[in-house]
This record gives structure tokens, C-alpha cells and sequence, in this order.
């Protein structure tokens, strides 16, 4: 029954990411042809692209502009902890480091840590959540968003998985 | 220094005599938390705040990737909320003050429990990878069918044991980390269910809030169903199920992960040799801060009835207060002018905000404010703060 519901977790998993991934893989390509010096600023601005950037602990963060980024839990992450209950979440203004603990999501009586993806301050809190936990789960990319965070250290994003990376470690843990 | 005594005293001091003991061995601390196999471990203590900040140290301190731990322990009476409760609308405070009774916040999940000595706790401690909460329970389920085959016990989906399908002997709770994770359960042997009662009962009506609610359940206790059943014998049966190289019934690796040594271990986390740091974060636990200060925000409504017993009349007024981080974040009130000023109400109002939800400080604050006023009126005012404090639980 664990099995299964490992397996049902990756394939949907891959609904969901997929189309994020196909768009920014036939994006980049198409750039590269129409202007060879869009090379250098895609390569020089990839860390600060609107795509996903995952961490081990299931934490994805979207960076919007240059200075902030979004923080949510992933699909498989969500789908592994069943219906979110409660969703601790830090007070604006708390400084964290990459890795810090910044809150926890509660889910048939589990606690789960959350876990900073990146160093900075937090800027803004997902409020509808206090009302709708469920959001984590009906829209983790979305409208269940957790936090809001400015980025002090941009460099750290590329100690982050990319789409890819992230699909090839769900398998791994799976296997 | 040795953390361990060559004893065959119960789990967490001694309540109940039995003719058979539990294996108990003796290690030094360095060496407790090496090697392959995974371990039993009994603590000592029976305080509520060491014996949550000793899993939190195992949690932290201890390689849970390639063995796993059990931890057995019992408690004095305490209540314990989950992680985002609300202890006002969980518990009955005033009454757990009377009875000296402590209340405690975990750091995993789920609802409300009494603990004392006649409930047994269970904490399987492994990595995050072999987190099974169905497993740990029928570890605990099959330990008390091997020893009382005619007791009907079932694991539910919501991860409680039920005894003959209705009455509720085990709850659970659990946190998940980086890479560990624990699950631990209560299983109710001998528990003053009187008392049980009495403590989980809210403090405060008219609390709306979003913090994890309990849900109530009917309970009993194993000795009720299993007269002759000694907690020795029942901690024999869940350690031969988690050592099943020792078991005759399961020579198979059923609980294979588990590979448990076929003995447990006292531990005594008093001893800060031992674990070092533990003190502290038993001091944590014990703070107001984490206690009432991480309850979720939360809002208050009340009526609050009015008397002037020199002029036998009556009113009533309408209390609405926010509480953010334990602290009074805004408090309105709302009396008929006639009874009294405006100018009063707001004064009462704003020496309640910025100060703790808490009636003793409340009742302090008030009282200041009390001594200052010298109109014809302090009786109402004093009437009014008595109502106020006692909307607070």
C-alpha cells in the first residue's frame, strides 16, 4: 500500500513539474538561436530566473525579482503528508539562514519541519493560510504558497536543485 | 560516568510491583550510542519536561540513519497539547493549578493527553526514510495479543488503538525532521481516568481560533479489560516484538528495521554528562514563552455579567480581546455608558494590551489601575475586572 502511494506521489509529481520544466527547456534554446548574445545573460542571470529552485527537504522557492523569492512545499511533498491541518509560520521580519528551521505544517497529528531554502529575511506570509491550510495541498504551487523572502545571498540558489535535479532525486529516494 | 543502573526498577521510578522484571543492562554513555543495533531505552525521570526534551535530544544527537530507538517512559501528572494548540481551549488550567497538575507542549502534531504514572509513553525514534506509524503500532497491538490473545485491539487509520472497537487506549503524535523522525503514543495501563476528565475541559468558552483541535474520544484503561496484566509483562512482550532474533513467536525479521538488542536500557536525563545541553531545553519547554507564548494567534468572545451589589442592580458587557503570542494584541469592551464611563472601559482596555493572556497578570495590572481610581464608581470598575480576569480561565 506504501508502494503505491510512493508511486502514485512521482508520477503526479511529474504532471505537475513538467510543464514548468518544458517551458523554460524550449524557452532557453529559442533565445539562443534568435540572438547569440542572449547567451551570456541567460547564463549570467540564471540564478535569478522565474524557474523553480527545489531543495532535499521538499521546499521549492520561485524568485520573482532580484531581491525576493517564493517558498512552498512541493507536490510530492505535499501528497506525502496528507491533509495539511495548521501551517506554522514565522512572524515578517525573522532573519533566517539557508537551512533554518522557519515553521512547520501539521497533518494527521505529524508535525513537519519546514526548512529555509536560502539566507534572508521574511518579507511576507501566505495569510490565507491561517483560514485554508488545504491550499498546501490543493495548489502547492500556487495559492499555497508559504512565505515570502528577500535573497542576502544569491549564490546559495545554485546549491539548490533545478527541476530536473529534483525529479532525478525523487526517484532516487524511491529506489 | 555510567547513565545506566544495573536495576530492575520500572519504567520511570516504580508504581506497581511485578513478579517479572524487565532485562535491564549497563553501558557507558559513550558507548550507548554506538554500534549497529538498535536500542531500548527506559528513562528514568517521570518529569514531563525532561522526558520531552530526552527525545528531543535523541532526535538531535543520535545517528538515527543506520539504527532505531525506542524510548519508554511515564510521567507524574501532566497535560501535554500538541505543537499548535491552544492550552485555553484544550485544558482546564485553573483546575490543573489546584491540583498542581504541570501542563507541557510537545513539538509533534496532534491533540490534547493526560499523562501520570498509569500511562505508558512509547517513542520509536528512526530515520526519516523508515518513519511508519502502522508499523510502531502493531509493534505495540501484537505485544498485547501475544500476552492477552482475548483483548481486541485495532490500530485505526487516524493512528489510535482501540480497545473492542469503541474505547480509545492509545493516541499518537509525531515529528518529522531533517532526516529523523519520531512517533510517539500513549498507552493507557492504570491512568486516573477521574482526573483525565477533569483536566480536558476548556478554561475559556468563546475562544475562535485555527489552532489543532483535540478530538474527544471515549477511553479506558487495559488493566480494566486485563486485570491480571503487569506493565512488566506488557514492556517483556513489546521489547521481544522489536528484538525478533530472541522471539520465539517471530523468528522471522518481521521488525527487521527495528533489530532491537534484546534488553533495555535505563536512562537518566538528569544527567548532564550524559546529555549534555538537555537541561536547558527542559528549561525551554518549561517557559511560558513556548508553553503559552506559541499558542496560534487567537481571538476571544465573552459576555461579561455585571453586578453593583450596593445598589442590587445588574448589567451585562461584551468582551472581545486578540490574543498574538500568548500576549493581548487588542481588547474592546463594550458596557452601557450609563453604567459605566467610556473613559473607564478604554483605560481598563489599554492596560490590558501588551500584557500576557494570563489571569494572574491581568488581575495585577488591573489592580494598579484600580488603586488610582478613587470615583464613586470603583466598585463597578472592580466588578468589571473580576469579570474580565475571569473570562481569562
Amino acid at each position: 500500500m506504501a508502494a503505491s502511494r510512493l508511486l502514485r506521489s512521482v508520477s503526479s509529481n511529474f504532471y505537475t513539474v513538467l510543464p514548468v520544466l518544458k517551458r523554460s527547456a524550449l524557452l532557453s534554446p529559442l533565445r539562443l538561436t534568435c540572438n547569440p548574445h542572449y547567451r551570456r545573460t541567460i547564463a549570467s542571470s540564471s540564478r535569478l530566473s522565474t524557474a523553480l529552485k527545489f531543495t532535499e527537504h521538499h521546499e521549492w522557492i520561485r524568485v520573482e525579482d532580484q531581491e525576493t523569492g517564493t517558498v512552498g512545499i512541493t507536490h510530492y511533498a505535499q501528497e506525502a503528508l496528507g491533509d495539511v491541518v495548521y501551517c506554522g509560520l514565522p512572524e515578517i521580519g525573522t532573519q533566517l539562514s539557508q537551512q533554518d528551521e522557519f515553521g512547520a505544517l501539521e497533518s494527521v497529528k505529524a508535525a513537519s519541519e519546514l526548512y529555509s531554502p536560502l539566507t534572508g529575511e521574511v518579507v511576507e506570509v501566505n495569510t490565507l493560510l491561517a483560514d485554508k491550510p488545504g491550499l498546501v495541498n490543493k495548489s502547492c504551487y500556487k495559492d499555497g504558497w508559504l512565505m515570502k523572502m528577500t535573497i542576502a545571498n544569491p549564490a546559495e540558489l545554485d546549491s539548490l536543485m533545478d527541476e530536473a535535479a529534483y525529479e532525478r532525486y525523487i526517484r532516487s529516494i524511491e529506489n | 560516568m555510567s547513565i545506566l543502573k544495573k536495576t530492575l526498577s520500572h519504567v520511570g521510578g516504580c508504581c506497581r510491583s511485578s513478579a517479572q522484571s524487565v532485562r535491564t543492562s549497563s553501558a557507558s554513555s559513550s558507548g550507548l550510542f554506538s554500534g549497529d543495533k538498535g536500542l531500548i531505552l527506559r528513562s528514568q525521570s517521570t518529569d514531563v519536561y525532561q522526558n520531552l526534551a530526552l527525545e528531543d535530544w535523541i532526535d538531535s544527537n543520535v545517528d538515527l540513519q543506520q539504527r532505531s530507538i525506542l524510548l519508554l517512559w511515564r510521567n507524574r501528572p501532566a497535560v501535554v497539547i500538541g505543537r499548535h494548540q491552544n492550552p485555553w481551549a484544550e485544558c482546564n488550567l485553573s483546575f490543573m493549578r489546584r491540583a498542581g497538575i504541570p501542563l507541557a507542549r510537545r513539538r509533534s502534531g496532534g491533540g490534547t493527553v493526560f499523562h501520570d504514572l498509569g500511562n505508558l509513553n512509547l517513542t520509536f525514534f528512526t530515520s526519516k526514510k523508515a518513519y511508519d506509524r502502522q508499523r510502531n503500532l502493531r509493534v505495540i497491538t501484537e505485544a498485547l495479543q501475544r500476552i492477552r490473545p482475548e483483548l481486541d485491539v485495532w490500530a485505526t487509520d487516524r493512528f489510535d488503538i482501540l480497545l473492542n472497537r469503541h474505547f480509545k487506549i492509545s493516541g499518537s503524535a509525531s515529528r518529522l525532521g531533517r532526516k529523523s523522525s519520531y512517533h510517539h503514543c500513549t498507552l493507557l495501563y492504570s491512568a486516573d481516568r477521574s482526573a483525565l476528565t477533569a483536566v480536558l475541559r476548556p478554561s475559556c468558552p468563546g475562544i475562535h481560533s485555527n489552532a489543532t483541535p483535540s478530538v474527544p474520544s471515549p477511553v479506558t484503561n487495559l488493566l480494566e479489560h486485563a486485570p491480571t496484566l503487569q506493565l512488566d509483562e506488557l514492556l517483556n512482550s513489546v521489547i521481544a516484538k522489536t528484538a525478533p532474533k530472541h522471539d520465539i513467536f517471530f523468528s522471522s525479521s518481521k521488525y527487521s528495521e527495528f533489530n532491537f538488542k534484546a534488553e533495555s536500557t535505563l536512562v537518566d536525563p538528569d544527567d548532564e554528562s550524559a546529555f549534555p545541553g538537555l537541561g536547558q531545553a527542559a528549561a525551554e519547554l518549561r517557559s511560558w514563552e513556548w508553553i503559552f507564548g506559541k499558542t496560534p494567534k487567537f481571538r476571544i468572545q465573552a459576555t461579561l455579567k455585571l453586578v453593583d451589589h450596593r445598589a442590587f442592580s445588574h448589567s451585562s458587557g461584551q468582551l472581545q480581546m486578540t490574543i498574538k503570542n500568548g500576549v493581548i494584541e487588542s481588547c474592546e469592551l463594550d458596557v452601557p455608558a450609563d453604567w459605566l464611563p467610556r473613559r473607564l472601559c478604554s483605560e481598563v482596555s489599554s492596560v490590558l494590551v501588551g500584557e500576557r493572556f494570563c489571569r494572574h497578570r491581568a488581575a495585577a495590572s488591573v489592580a494598579t489601575m484600580l488603586r488610582c481610581e478613587n470615583s464613586d464608581l470603583q466598585d463597578r470598575l472592580a466588578n468589571l475586572c473580576d469579570a474580565l480576569v475571569a473570562a481569562m480561565g
